[in-house]
């Protein structure tokens, strides 16, 4: 320090290397075509209103995080998206519930060809008791698509980035994979169909960290083929893998217990500077 | 830390108080060093209206202080990022304490810079009046600054920050000032050497008050979430005050 040389530069308790200069990736262009438009929703489970007033847009080949504590209606919402609600007793949807355009509660809608085109994979892996091989081509099989089944097969394991894990084993029993592998093997038995959306409630809650970061490399993916709806209790995960978040709280206000949407934005945005104090809150830890 | 309920919220209270003092924590050990920093700053203008060498070399000595303070400072912060992950205003505020206390640290190395000036200039340096008094104005203003800056941070009172541009609109006028005072000094080697290293002064505390404007800058970042320098038009006019 006392040289005459002019001070410069933060003071270091070691020799640094040279900083490299850092450049900011070009901001990806997010789709804008709209697969889902929710269009003033509201969600019954007999008289009690569990989401209020819902209306949202869910963009093609985009990842697309649900958060928010429990309770809040995320997952009422996602399962809404292909019908997985309509065998509760007492469930009803008002409102619109747009699917390319169409609305997916009319009379009219086949519920079973709204799920062939929106596959769900949920909390805990729930593959079959069969083999590896059966797991992937049941619904194939189901669906009469049995051309090229070996093909269709070996498709979605790769496209679910199993089948380097599995192909020597092919008829083995699923529940010999680990948790992770048998996550990715729902995933794999999601898109053997050919789906154009994949709901995901929950898939990692049940996982390890190193299972988890394999489904969300997943994730990345498969969005350029799919668009994905990802509920998660994990917000560093939303923020992780999701271009859009939306979050839900309750309203319990003037007696209800009511899920709202709060704020639904670019995860970045909603991660850095959220418009809603109630966001705020929520991710900072403030509020449950 | 458990503050009161919103209306529309279905639980209350802060999840993680822990974190949050800790934050807390880490705002004021930033803030602290501006203290030592200041500190520094008034040590220097009384060296300099004084000519006061030893006290000059014992800021040269004391910016292990600023030094220590920055290390320590800048280590927790990485400590809390990797551990706590912070997001919306946390996020917002650790980023805008990480600027922080790199300003503070250059503040300090500016001190330093000037109590070298003032040594490297000699017992025997012939000390001019009308540069002296401008240079403690100019000091006063840049310590003026770093005060400011320090209570709008901590209040996050945009308002003053912004009001900061005021005061240092007097820095770049005394600035031009100080070189005319200068280049004014007389013919004689010494006199010229002497306010060369006054013009070298004037620059340090220059760049006092700049770096004081950056964590001005940080405050309406942590208010409102966007960066925006306080005024281009400013900049330049510093800048050019600088090079004249």
């Amino acid at each position: 320090m006392e040289s005459n040389q002019p001070e410069t530069g933060a003071p270091s308790a070691a020799p640094m290397a040279p900083l490299a200069i850092a450049t900011r990736q070009p901001t990806e262009t997010v789709s804008t075509e709209v697969v889902f438009d929710l269009r003033g929703v509201d969600i019954y489970y007999g008289a009690t209103l569990a989401v209020a007033d819902l209306s949202m847009q869910v963009n093609k080949n985009v990842i697309t995080a649900m958060i928010g504590p429990s309770g809040c209606g995320k997952s009422t919402v996602v399962r809404t998206l292909n019908r997985m609600n309509d065998s509760i007793t007492g469930f009803r949807v008002s409102g619109e519930v747009l699917y390319h355009g169409h609305n997916m509660y009319d009379a009219a809608v086949d519920p079973v060809e709204v799920r062939r085109r929106i596959g769900m994979v949920f909390q805990r892996p729930n593959p079959f008791p069969k083999s590896i091989y059966d797991n992937i081509a049941w619904a194939p099989r189901i669906l009469g698509l049995k051309d090229g089944l070996g093909e269709r097969v070996e498709k979605a394991l790769r496209g679910a980035a199993l089948w380097e894990e599995v192909k020597d084993r092919l008829k083995g029993s699923a529940l010999g994979l680990s948790g992770g592998q048998q996550q990715r093997l729902c995933i794999a038995r999601a898109i053997a169909i050919e789906p154009d959306v994949l709901l995901l409630d929950e898939p990692c809650s049940a996982l390890d960290p190193i299972a988890t970061a394999s489904v969300e490399e997943l994730m990345q993916d498969l969005k350029n083929s799919y668009t994905l709806v990802i509920v998660t209790h994990n917000m560093q995960q939303a923020a992780r893998v999701a271009e859009r978040t939306a979050f839900f709280s309750l309203d319990v206000s003037a007696g209800k217990r009511s899920g709202i949407l709060v704020e639904y934005d670019d995860t970045e945005k909603l991660f850095t500077r959220p418009s809603d104090q109630r966001t705020e809150d929520y991710v900072t830890g403030r509020f449950g | 830390m458990a503050s009161e309920p919103e209306p529309g919220h279905p639980v209350a209270g802060d999840l993680r108080p822990t974190f949050h003092q800790e934050l807390v924590g880490l705002e004021e050990q930033a803030l602290g060093a501006l203290d030592i920093a200041s500190e520094q700053l008034d040590n220097v203008l009384t060296a300099l209206a004084s000519h006061d060498l030893p006290l000059a070399r014992l800021v040269i000595a004391d910016d292990d202080r600023v030094d220590g303070r920055y290390l320590e400072t800048h280590q927790a912060i990485l400590s809390l990022l990797a551990r706590q992950t912070p997001v919306a205003g946390d996020l917002r505020l650790v980023a805008a304490l990480l600027h922080l206390i790199m300003h503070v640290e250059r503040i300090g190395d500016q001190c330093v810079n000037i109590a070298k000036l003032i040594v490297l200039s000699g017992p025997d340096a012939p000390l001019e009046g009308e540069l002296l008094a401008k240079l403690a104005q100019m000091g006063a203003v840049a310590s003026a600054l770093v005060t400011q800056c320090q209570k709008a941070f901590r209040e996050r009172d945009l308002p003053l920050a912004t009001d900061m541009l005021e005061k240092a609109a007097d820095v770049t006028k005394l600035n031009r000032d100080i070189f005319r005072a200068a280049l004014a000094v007389g013919e004689h080697p010494d006199s010229r050497e002497w306010a060369t290293y006054m013009v070298l002064v004037a620059r340090a505390l220059e760049r006092i008050a700049d770096n004081a404007i950056d964590i001005g800058e940080q405050v309406a970042f942590v208010v409102t979430g966007l960066f925006q320098e306080f005024s281009e038009s400013f900049r330049p006019a510093i800048r050019t005050g600088m090079q004249a």
